[in-house]
């Protein structure tokens, strides 16, 4: 165990307060096991080392990978799937009915980590419409290299297919190759990745019908939070669809948005003339 | 809420159950598919069955095709957890009638998100 | 036509891969199998399970006796009981040998079975050319994991003590 207990302490309150999971005490072995990963990734020898550098020079970058480790529906599928039922029950109606045949849909999966959320999305539209492959584009940015090229390869351990991914969707939308599984070539090819930070002026995208930026403002301080509200707004159409986080809103952050309500989950549209 | 925990080894029945009764489920276990079907015709309706695939006397894909031959069942969830891995196997098991698939090995929390994906969470457990 | 042998159809690296899922998903978090050789004592125990297919063979699981008894403890973790039998020890070790193997034959070409769980002395490996074998280290301890054919019953039979007896 290299994780102190000023270290473990201190993890705890990040991860309560971003996420409100409680890591008990005595999970001191699980930090150290789902943060080894990153530590290694970031050229340091332990986890205790690790923390120590997060803890005196926090960076949102860092903070949320922290996070992410240890918060376990970023790497499920479907679990909070209310924000992709909304998709489907609410927004895609809604854009077939207002845009023109010809036209493709463009939805932005930001922060897409692996990319489970971006071919989440891509499935359940192939499902909904036949003819999804050309009429819908997903883009799918991560600030990680190595995220958007694991989005790329669109494989996934078996352990990864184990969450949160129902099994009818597993077998129409995945083969088996060798250990992992693959999404079918349709889906990958719906789905483009690239390099992108957020927090930064943004590349020119878009313009965007839906935006997935699930779980990733709680990392921001206020400021950077509203510039990429901000940013985000520029990219996307007057009658689009923000989907934040369950534990996020943009109420008291930015008042450009106006919210609704889709069943259990709601979304931010902008506000006309904001 | 209940679950029958089916499978022949007595580990892994220990871990499904142990998991499961963390999530708040009351449950009852069995070795094989016979014993899992007397269980039923006892009068025991669970929520849930997990199911192992390979097992003595009564295979898991012969129970799943017994629990959906009897309309007095339907109500029971069945959900597959086996080291059993091809497409081709998971295809099976859906065609003959389970609701969900989990993969072996599984951890806690594949059990918790597809219990959640089923609307079988009886509390929001956290981590 | 020859059947194909097990180094044609999936490397130590793979196995490596299926071992290393178990156990992290059963065995725990934070547990790791270090791919290096280690010494096995005298007394082992050993699990496995059959698989018959296109290639049919044998995933075997070996290690020492205590070794067993503390990968059960892991295994079972707080739903352990206070005393292990030796029935337990049988039980998670099969268990283990179901899992790996059950993914070795999913790397496999198919359709093959799965048979079930047999504990016991390891099955001897008759033909070297057709074992794919991993030595690693679990907590310090020597494990091994061997994926080892079962020679076609028309090909060059080893003579077993029944049929050596002449009529």
């Amino acid at each position: 165990m290299t994780l102190t207990a000023t270290g473990f302490d201190w993890v705890r309150q990040l991860v309560h307060r971003e996420s409100a999971i409680v890591l008990a005490p005595g999970k001191e072995y699980l930090v150290e096991a789902r943060l080894l990963p990153i530590a290694r990734q970031l050229g340091l020898p332990d986890v205790g080392r690790f923390v120590d550098s997060v803890r005196t020079r926090p960076s949102p970058e860092s903070t949320r990978r922290i996070v992410e480790a240890l918060t376990t529906n970023e790497t499920s599928w479907f679990r909070d799937g209310d924000p992709f039922t909304a998709l489907t029950s609410t927004v895609l109606p809604a854009l077939l009915a207002a845009r023109n045949p010809g036209e493709r849909l463009q939805i932005w999966s930001a922060a897409c980590s692996s990319g489970q959320e971006a071919y989440t999305i891509a499935m359940l539209l192939q499902d909904a419409m036949p003819d999804a492959g050309s009429r819908v584009s997903i883009t799918a940015t991560d600030i990680s290299r190595e995220m958007v090229e694991r989005t790329r390869a669109g494989r996934f351990s078996q352990l990864e297919v184990n969450r949160g991914l129902p099994a009818p969707m597993l077998v129409r939308h995945f083969s088996r190759v060798g250990t992992e599984w693959e999404v079918t070539p349709t889906l990958r090819r719906m789905v483009t990745a690239s390099e992108c930070n957020l927090a930064a002026p943004l590349p020119r995208m878009g313009p965007f019908d839906v935006v997935y930026l699930r779980n990733v403002l709680i990392y921001f301080d206020l400021p950077t939070k509203q510039a990429i509200l901000r940013r985000v707004r520029a990219l996307m159409r007057p009658d689009g669809w923000l989907f934040l986080g369950a534990a996020e809103t943009t109420l008291g952050v930015d008042d450009c948005w106006e919210r609704v309500v889709i069943g259990r989950s709601s979304a931010y549209r902008p506000l006309k003339g904001a | 809420m209940r679950a029958l925990v089916i499978d022949d080894s007595r580990a892994m029945r220990r871990i499904v159950s142990g998991t499961l009764e963390g999530f708040g489920y009351e449950t009852r276990q069995a070795g094989h598919g016979q014993e899992a079907l007397d269980v039923l015709h006892e009068g025991w309706l669970p929520e849930l069955c997990t199911i192992d695939w390979n097992m003595p006397v009564m295979d898991g894909l012969q129970f799943v095709s017994a629990v959906r031959a009897n309309p007095g069942w339907r109500a029971v969830t069945l959900m597959m957890v086996t080291s059993e891995g091809e497409q081709s196997q998971i295809v099976r098991a859906l065609a003959a009638g389970a609701h969900e698939y989990v993969l072996k090995p599984f951890t806690a929390d594949a059990i918790r998100d597809k219990l959640a994906l089923l609307g079988l969470l009886p509390q929001e457990v956290a981590l | 036509m020859t059947a194909p042998v097990i180094t044609q159809l999936l490397d130590e690296a793979t196995v490596q891969e299926i071992a290393d899922q178990a156990w992290s998903a059963l065995v725990g978090e934070d547990e790791v199998l270090v791919p290096v050789p280690g010494e096995l004592g005298p007394d082992t125990r050993s699990s496995w399970v059959e698989i018959v297919g296109p290639w049919s063979g044998t995933v075997v699981l070996t290690c020492d006796r205590d070794t067993a008894e503390e990968l059960t403890r892991a295994l079972l973790r707080e739903h352990a009981p206070a005393e292990l039998e030796p029935e337990d020890v049988d039980d998670a070790l099969g268990e283990l040998a179901n899992v790996v193997g059950g993914n070795v034959k999913a790397v496999l070409p198919g359709p093959s079975f799965l048979g079930l769980p047999e504990v016991g002395p390891a099955p001897r490996v008759t033909s070297p050319a057709d074992t794919c074998r991993v030595d690693a280290l679990w907590r310090g301890r020597p494990l091994t994991i061997s994926v080892q054919g079962t020679p076609a019953p028309d090909a060059d039979p080893a003579p077993s003590y029944e049929n050596g007896v002449p009529l």
